[in-house]
């Protein structure tokens, strides 16, 4: 039983990293296919579009800090399922924010584009669900503090 | 590229088309459209293909009875199996027609709707049947263009009865655009604006207005209208390229 929670607290302990950089993955391929995309319809202004392409980059970072935080000196029966209850929750956020985040701003690219007025605005969605991914980190890290070593 | 990411970035490619009758050009050629619809899988181009060319008048024009068309397009249903959406598109637009063909036929002196079932398609045949001396054939109440539409052929306002046309082709193609973004079935329903912001494109009122009155003399007088190529009088009827004609 305890090899199995020990084995838990790995899988918690590199979850959020993983998670994190899947969803980066397919929210950034989401928002660059459509900055591709208005990049052949456009005159100018690709800075911008592939600039917030990348946005759902930040999740694998904030999966990197989470892992730094629940990193322990020796992972046991007792922080085991509190890394892996920690890490995993906090991973799926990464990788939900992460995919939403790319669907927003593929929207956001494709509409900016017949109304250029509107860009910063619609911005706003991913930005909220920036919020969202930080607040999960910044919980982890808050509960990683607590977890027993 | 996989499929969804490729449907983002051609989504993203196509410029916007506007409001209906606000453009005096279409916003992309037809050519760096084709360009454009490289990018579409071979099976979506194929049911592109046929999506246009039962929608659009140069591709049915080519059909010498109605029976044929409506053949065609429970063929074309059957094949967009995958998009039920374009379904109801192809559908609804059918049906339009035949409410069209409809007020036609009785402006023309058809007393009754006759064999319905050879000439017409969807749910309003019995409806259009049973109230065949009603303005809107009983169907005003949720479908006010109708009596629009009876006013206009009564007229004689082709101008105003093809401009009342393409709205409603327009409408419906937007209620069902609002269901999709970045899928084969928003590439359809763009191409299928696009045509019609390119035919729209194409007219010219006061041009249309002389045209219509040297040809409304030369049918009631004898020969053909001078200064226009009989060859241009027709409908189109080349669908070597879908995207082209009319809607109604």
């Amino acid at each position: 039983m305890n090899e199995f929670v020990v084995a838990l607290g790995w899988f918690g302990l590199y979850a959020p990293v993983a998670l994190g950089a899947i969803g980066s993955a397919w929210g950034c391929a989401l928002g660059g296919s459509a900055a591709i995309g208005a990049m052949l319809d456009s005159e100018g202004g690709y800075g911008r579009f592939i600039g917030v392409s990348l946005m759902p980059s930040s999740q694998v970072i904030y999966g990197i800090v989470i892992m730094f935080s629940l990193q322990q000196s020796s992972i046991d029966a007792a922080n085991g399922a509190a890394l892996f209850g920690i890490g995993v929750l906090s991973g799926f956020t990464m990788l939900f924010t992460g995919i939403r985040q790319g669907e927003v701003l593929a929207s956001a690219i494709h509409a900016s584009k017949a109304k250029p007025e509107i860009f910063g605005i619609s911005l706003a969605p991913a930005a909220v669900l920036e919020g969202f991914s930080v607040f999960a980190l910044v919980f982890a890290l808050v509960l990683a503090g607590s977890i027993p070593s | 590229m996989s499929q969804p990411h490729q449907y983002i970035a051609l989504v993203t490619s196509l410029p916007d088309l506007g409001k209906l009758f606000t453009r005096k050009s279409v916003p992309i050629s037809e050519f760096r459209l084709k360009q454009r619809m490289s990018m579409l899988e071979a099976e979506h181009t194929g049911l592109l293909q046929e999506l246009v060319e039962i929608t659009a008048w140069a591709g049915v024009a080519k059909y010498d009875q109605d029976l044929e068309v409506i053949r065609r397009a429970n063929q074309v249903v059957n094949d967009l199996k995958d998009y039920p959406d374009l379904q109801h598109l192809v559908g609804t637009r059918m049906e339009t027609r035949t409410l069209i063909a409809a007020l036609r036929r009785r402006r023309d002196g058809q007393e009754t709707a006759g064999d319905i079932a050879s000439w017409g398609y969807g749910r309003w045949c019995g409806r259009i049947k049973a109230n065949w001396s009603d303005p809107a054939f009983g169907l005003g109440h949720f479908m006010p263009w109708i009596s629009d539409a009876h006013r206009f052929l009564q007229a004689g306002d082709h101008i105003g009865m093809e401009r009342l046309t393409l709205t409603q082709v327009f409408r419906q193609l937007d209620h069902f655009g609002a269901l999709h973004e970045f899928d084969f079935e928003a590439v359809a329903i763009y191409v299928l604006r696009w045509v019609i912001v390119e035919r729209w494109s194409r007219y010219n009122e006061d041009d249309a207005r002389d045209r219509l009155a040297t040809l409304v003399e030369a049918a009631l007088g004898n020969g053909s209208p001078s200064g226009i190529d009989p060859a241009v009088t027709e409908f189109p009827t080349d669908n070597s390229f879908a995207f082209e004609g009319a809607t109604s």
